[in-house]
């Protein structure tokens, strides 16, 4: 109970906690301006608050008083003291401060920004998860202010109503919202007198009330006889504010969010690394030291300023939540034991969640415990429980793990994947191992490492955290080890259907893995991607790079603007990793970064690989010229002569544009095919067709060339291919955005035309020799199958074949006698709307069937009768020929059989019984071998083969006699013939 | 041998219905030990294949009607299998090459060479060489052809090859100064009018004269074509009457409607439409040079003097064009939309010379 809790309860703290704050969101918008107006207001008049004025000003909004009435009535309805809530709500401005069950983080978000830093601070607390058992006795002494994570009651039925997706959106808009003040936090220097007076409000505010509070007090009388309550505090939490507020202040402030052990180690190597004494003095002071000193010297600013905490991510806010979403599904199997083995059911029940709470001392901790599990329990009721229950329906198999084990992160390089990998790993409480393109990656050492990595049994020990692997740059891994990555982690699933019961195969799966790759759709990742949870890496917005950019050359305190840092950020193509290179570089030369910088400089201009997209993009649009380069150009040098040619679009521009787009796609057959089924579609100014025409001549031109190349691997000719896209482009392109779809047509005539022509070999293939008059090759499909599909089309009343006219008979006769010929049949199959109907096989309707051709028009009854009665027919052929003489025949063939063919499985045993009957033998075979006189030793030769029996035969333990066209337990002979 | 077509063929070379001459010929030349390569070329339905498995029948005996499907399997150099369908006797044996589209020349190898070198061992059988029948000779590539002509030089002694050919502008001049050529015209109208009349009076059905010449003028003198579309007939009502309906070859109607597509409107939305007609019709396996040839047709039918010509230019150019190329499909649309502008252009033209 007194423990701290553990990682994943931590996140479901914080999560709770923006769930919360973004329900908050929702509802009071506008209000929460009107409180900061309020608060202001107040501020400003002085310290004591007059009553009606506050009121006043916050019932000028009415959406606020219906709300706050709202919840009061349902915490009066829950019976606890909500009676006083309204009216200090009122009085300070912040509603929901006194509820029952209050979530901190409400009226904190609408705190200005000393609040909201501090906040910031806390959160950040939690989010860096290192895990010293110091630090986790520490929070102990965050028990007086627990209640900061209670949740608040809201109504489940709203909650309820709330979707998923919205839940979603609203939590991300709050990181945004969290992340942005966090950043102004950080960037604002300035420290004016309002905010400081703002700040001393809500402090008071928070800690000071006319009614009797929930938390423990000290009452005092003011001097207009007031009765006030003040809070009161544990010296610790007195004392981490103080460290918070001193932290604050330093003008770095960056790593707030750091704890201070992690600063304190990490200014700790900082000083090993440059083999200096390590000094003891306070870490706060350490830290700015280091800070300053190591900014304009030490290490690759690439690793300096990497993300070091989850709300530092730049990545697609979704794209980061989903995979975190993902790993936080394998909790179950990764941390589970810890819920059966420490924790009681009820709080199980409630999600697990602040097993802290327990250690908070007095009447305080108890009224807080109470509090948070009634709210908890309820909230957990309306959110998580949800969520976890929606997982395991969907995509949970019966171990609790995600139905996809692996996790495929994919996008161009310098997006962070390796870094959003590591942080949310870390987030999520794992412990990272990474094997990248460096490590030997052949099958045996990958093998090595995936079941060392995630297979360590003592994984949950106090100290250490289980392992989650990271599969760095797998695109580069041999096929073999992706195969047997595969094989690992499916093979998993296999296993432990096989032991169940007894105790898991030690082969099961029970880490995650994360996979990061550049390129998905290289052919080696094949089978993973089809079983991986793809994660697509979309392009991180410029403007938002170039912010991070800002507060990084803020700190190495480098003379630039933000229009020179967005051209930079472009230029790299949204490459972080390259823009804070390329930054550094130019810190190293002269300490500032200009636009013209930028523009002058190759620098970070990579050999991009553009989308098909893209490039078709270029092609048909007439790109605009640049508004907000060259503003910010004029702005700062108007003589730079680079720019003037960037936002000039003049032909020649364009078609040098075109070119390069062109050239550095280079897969031109795919593009010429894009442009082709697109061209049509773009509004061109053309009523005569002459730009068409023209456009085709080069489409035939294209054709001709890569002919040449394909067929006879002339590759003197491949430069001129990418001048057809020029021409296309000033044909076609126009200045609107132009609707591209993806060239799907050929590839689906492609398709047809290799499914047609699989139909027509079978149907080759069917043919008899005889009748080789249907022709061959085109023939057969131009000239025989339209008509043959007439003459197989009779019309047949749906009668018994007996009850059909003598045409009909004979149409049918007809009919059959061809499709045998042929070698077609009616094969009964289910149709795609469910019921059955009669095909040919191979499929004669499918080929040379034109919209609007009749086709095969026999109904369903003929087709029956035919089918059934094509069958028939082939066995009447396939029967043996000449039955007239068979039938002569059977009766002396029982003799003149069995004795020749008895050897082909007697042969063994015949030099015995030759041995004993010999002349007996002899006589017989030489009687049988005479094809002649068969008739005339019919009865001796019967005599002989009964003889026979009983001596060989039928001692032998197994014997098996086979007779052509007759059956040894029916007496009778009865041909297939007679059945028909 | 239930269709007409199989039915009332002709086997032997005197039963033979119309070229009564180049029969006799054929015959006397067969009466001869020896004979060079053929080269049966002509449109199709004409009876170029009639006529060789009479030739053989005439050589062989009836042994040459005892055949057997084969399906062979080979390796290209690049390791992909391909399969090619064989008909074979004691004593020849027919292929098509072309079914393995641009890998032929391995089958022409193979398969030809194989073939020909194994020496006749029947000594019995009248002749010590085998015959190879290459049907649809015309579509090999360039590869194969080159391919085959060493090996009818090299192995003459043991093997004879016969070549069925549509068109032998597509057959390399180094193997047609090899081989024989034998024209095979395509029967006259009266001829087919009197083989599907007697062809009629042996199933016992009685052939009104107008219907036999309006089949004829569908057929386009084709014989099996005739035949088929006789039958079909048939089939939808018999007896026959005079006025009765003649079914025609889908793709031909298909080809048609899109021809008077082209004519109604010229719009980048209607080319679009052609497009997707033209696909249809190549991936139902209409060879464009026959789509090219619909459409030449039905246009220079429709449209005005002035335009035929440069129809016919424009056409042939492109065409010309698709065959040194691989995607069909943009140079029939060029055609169109080439088309579409001169049309277009003669239409605004027109309206404008009627205007003043």
């Amino acid at each position: 109970m007194d423990q701290y809790p553990d990682e994943n309860e931590e996140f479901e703290l914080q999560y709770q906690d923006e769930l919360e704050m973004m329900d908050d969101f929702d509802n009071d918008d506008g209000p929460s301006t009107s409180h900061q107006a309020a608060a202001k207001a107040k501020a400003v008049t002085g310290s004591t608050p007059t009553v009606a004025r506050l009121s006043n000003s916050t019932l000028n909004s009415p959406q606020l008083s219906q709300i706050t009435f709202g919840s009061t009535q349902s915490q009066i309805e829950n019976g606890a003291d909500g009676g006083g809530g309204p009216v200090n709500r009122r009085l300070f401005g912040t509603p929901k401060v006194p509820g029952i069950g209050r979530g901190c983080s409400t009226p904190f978000q609408r705190m200005p920004a000393i609040e909201e830093s501090e906040l910031a601070a806390e959160k950040l607390q939690e989010v860096d998860l290192r895990p010293t058992n110091k630090r986790r006795l520490e929070r102990d002494l965050f028990g007086d202010i627990d209640d900061l994570f209670h949740e608040s009651y809201e109504d489940p039925l709203v909650k309820k109503a709330r979707t998923e997706e919205q839940r979603d959106q609203q939590a991300i808009e709050k990181i945004l919202e969290l992340r942005r003040k966090m950043r102004e936090t950080t960037k604002t220097v300035r420290h004016d007198e309002i905010s400081r007076l703002k700040s001393l409000h809500d402090f008071k505010m928070r800690n000071l009330s006319y009614q009797i509070p929930n938390w423990p007090f000290l009452p005092i009388q003011r001097s207009d006889l007031e009765r006030i309550y003040v809070r009161f505090h544990s010296e610790d939490y007195e004392q981490r504010q103080l460290d918070l507020i001193g932290a604050r202040q330093n003008t770095t402030g960056s790593l707030l969010g750091d704890s201070k052990e992690q600063v304190w180690r990490e200014a700790n190597e900082m000083v090993l690394r440059r083999l200096a004494p390590p000094t003891q003095a306070p870490a706060v002071v350490v830290e700015t030291i280091d800070f300053s000193s190591s900014s304009s010297t030490s290490g690759l600013w690439v690793d300096k300023y990497k993300p070091r905490k989850y709300i530092d991510l730049l990545s697609d806010e979704m794209t980061n939540r989903s995979l975190l979403y993902w790993l936080k599904m394998w909790d179950k199997v990764v941390f589970g034991k810890v819920f059966h083995s420490k924790q009681e059911q009820e709080q199980q029940m409630a999600g697990g969640a602040g097993s802290g709470s327990g250690s908070g001392s007095g009447a305080a901790a108890q009224l807080n415990s109470f509090n948070k599990r009634t709210g908890k329990f309820e909230s957990n009721g309306g959110w998580r429980q949800r969520k976890a229950r929606q997982a395991l329906n969907t995509n949970v198999d019966d171990l609790g793990r995600p139905m996809q084990k692996v996790a495929l992160l994919c996008g161009p390089p310098g997006l962070g994947k390796t870094t959003l990998a590591h942080t949310i790993a870390r987030h999520a409480g794992y412990n990272v191992r990474e094997i990248n393109a460096s490590d030997d990656r052949s099958p045996e050492a990958f093998k090595l490492a995936l079941e060392n990595g995630t297979q360590m049994s003592s994984v949950l020990n106090e100290d250490k955290r289980p392992n989650c692997i990271v599969l760095d740059e797998i695109d580069g891994a041999p096929r073999q080890s992706i195969e047997y990555l595969v094989k690992f982690v499916s093979d998993g699933i296999y296993s432990k259907v096989k032991a169940k019961g007894s105790k898991p195969e030690h082969n099961v799966l029970r880490r995650p893995i994360v996979c990061i790759c550049n390129d998905v759709y290289d052919p080696a990742l094949r089978p993973l991607r089809q079983i991986a949870f793809v994660v697509q890496f979309p392009p991180i917005d410029s403007a938002r790079l170039a912010e991070r950019l800002i507060q990084v050359a803020k700190k190495e305190k480098m003379k630039t603007d933000f229009g020179s840092l967005i051209a930079l950020a472009e230029k790299s193509g949204n490459d972080v990793r390259s823009c804070i290179s390329s930054m550094q570089f130019f810190n190293a030369q002269k300490h500032s970064l200009t636009l013209q910088d930028v523009l002058n400089n190759n620098l970070g201009q990579k050999d991009r690989h553009q989308g098909l997209f893209d490039v078709w993009g270029a092609i048909f649009r007439i790109q605009r010229p640049k508004k907000q380069l060259a503003a910010s150009s004029n702005s700062q040098n108007a003589d730079e002569p680079a720019e003037v040619i960037l936002t000039n679009m003049s032909v020649p521009t364009r078609v040098q544009n075109v070119l390069t787009v062109v050239h550095s796609c280079g897969d031109f057959e795919r593009l010429t095919q894009g442009v082709y089924e697109n061209y049509l579609q773009q509004k061109m100014p053309d009523p005569n067709f002459n730009g068409v025409c023209e456009a085709l001549q080069w489409f035939c031109f294209q054709d001709l060339l890569q002919n040449q190349i394909n067929r006879q691997q002339n590759y003197s000719v491949y430069p001129y291919l990418q001048h057809g896209f020029v021409m296309w482009h000033l044909l076609f392109a126009t200045l609107a955005w132009p609707k591209i779809a993806f060239p799907m047509r050929g590839f689906e005539f492609q398709q047809k035309t290799q499914n047609q022509r699989n139909i027509y070999q079978a149907l080759r293939k069917g043919v008899s020799s005889t009748s080789s008059g249907v022709g061959q090759g085109n023939v057969l499909l131009l000239d025989t199958v339209p008509m043959l599909k007439r003459i197989l089309s009779p019309q047949l009343r749906s009668v018994a074949v007996q009850l059909l006219s003598p045409k009909e008979q004979y149409d049918l006769r007809h009919t059959i006698e061809v499709m045998v010929d042929l070698g077609l049949t009616f094969m009964q199959v289910k149709s795609a709307e469910g019921h059955y109907v009669f095909q040919t096989e191979p499929d004669l309707d499918a080929l040379a069937n034109f919209p609007g051709s009749l086709g095969l028009t026999l109904p369903y009854f003929s087709r029956q009768l035919i089918a059934r009665e094509v069958d028939l027919e082939r066995i009447r052929r396939a029967a043996p020929k000449g039955n007239g003489k068979a039938v002569e025949n059977t009766k002396k063939k029982p003799t003149q059989t069995t004795s020749p063919r008895l050897p082909n499985h007697l042969q063994t045993l015949k030099p015995k019984q030759i041995s004993s009957n010999k002349p007996n033998a002899t006589a017989k075979q030489q009687l049988t071998k005479d094809f002649f006189g068969r008739i005339t030793h019919k009865s001796s030769a019967i005599s002989a083969t009964e003889e026979r029996k009983t001596d060989a035969i039928v001692k032998s333990p197994i014997w098996y006699r086979y007779k052509e066209g007759f059956n040894n337990a029916v007496r009778k002979d009865v041909h297939l013939n007679e059945l028909l | 041998m239930a269709l007409w077509v199989d039915k009332y063929r002709p086997r032997e070379l005197s039963k033979l219905d119309y070229h009564q001459e180049q029969a006799e010929n054929l015959r006397n030349l067969c009466k001869q030990s020896d004979f060079p390569h053929l080269m049966f070329y002509g449109p199709s339905g004409a009876g170029k294949k009639t006529r060789i498995m009479c030739l053989l029948r005439e050589m062989y005996g009836s042994g040459v009607e005892r055949l057997r499907n084969e399906t062979m399997t080979f390796t290209t150099p690049s390791n992909r299998k391909i399969e090619v369908m064989t008909v074979s006797s004691n004593y020849h044996l027919e292929v098509n090459p072309s079914d393995a589209g641009m890998y032929d020349r391995t089958v022409v190898i193979d398969l030809i060479k194989q073939v020909a070198q194994t020496h006749q061992i029947e000594i019995n059988g009248q002749r010590e060489f085998r015959v190879i029948v290459v049907s649809e000779a015309d579509e090999l590539t360039k590869d194969a052809q080159h391919a085959l002509r060493r090996t009818m030089e090299k192995y003459v002694a043991t093997c004879r090859i016969i070549l069925s050919v549509n068109s032998t502008s597509r057959i390399i001049p180094a193997i047609r100064s090899r081989c024989l050529g034998i024209r095979v015209a395509a029967p006259s109208e009266t001829e087919i009018i009197n083989i599907l009349q007697s062809t009629c009076k042996r199933e016992g059905l009685v052939l009104p004269v107008e219907l036999a010449k309006r089949v004829v003028d569908k057929s386009e003198r084709n014989l099996r074509r005739a035949l088929l579309m006789l039958e079909a007939s048939k089939v939808a009502k018999s007896p026959f009457t005079a006025n009765q309906e003649i079914a025609e070859l889908d793709w031909q109607v298909y080809l048609r409607e899109t021809a008077n597509q082209i004519m109604s409107e010229q719009t980048p939305a209607k080319l679009e439409k052609i497009r997707e007609r033209l696909y249809e019709l190549l991936s139902q396996g209409v060879p464009p040079n026959l789509i090219f040839r619909g459409l030449v047709e039905q246009l220079v039918n429709n449209c005005d003097i002035v335009l035929k010509a440069k129809t016919l230019d424009y056409a042939s150019q492109y065409e010309h064009r698709m065959q040194n190329g691989a995607k069909h499909i943009f140079h029939l649309e060029a055609f169109v939309a080439q088309f579409m502008n001169i049309y277009k252009k003669y239409l605004t033209e027109s309206v404008m010379s009627v205007d003043f």
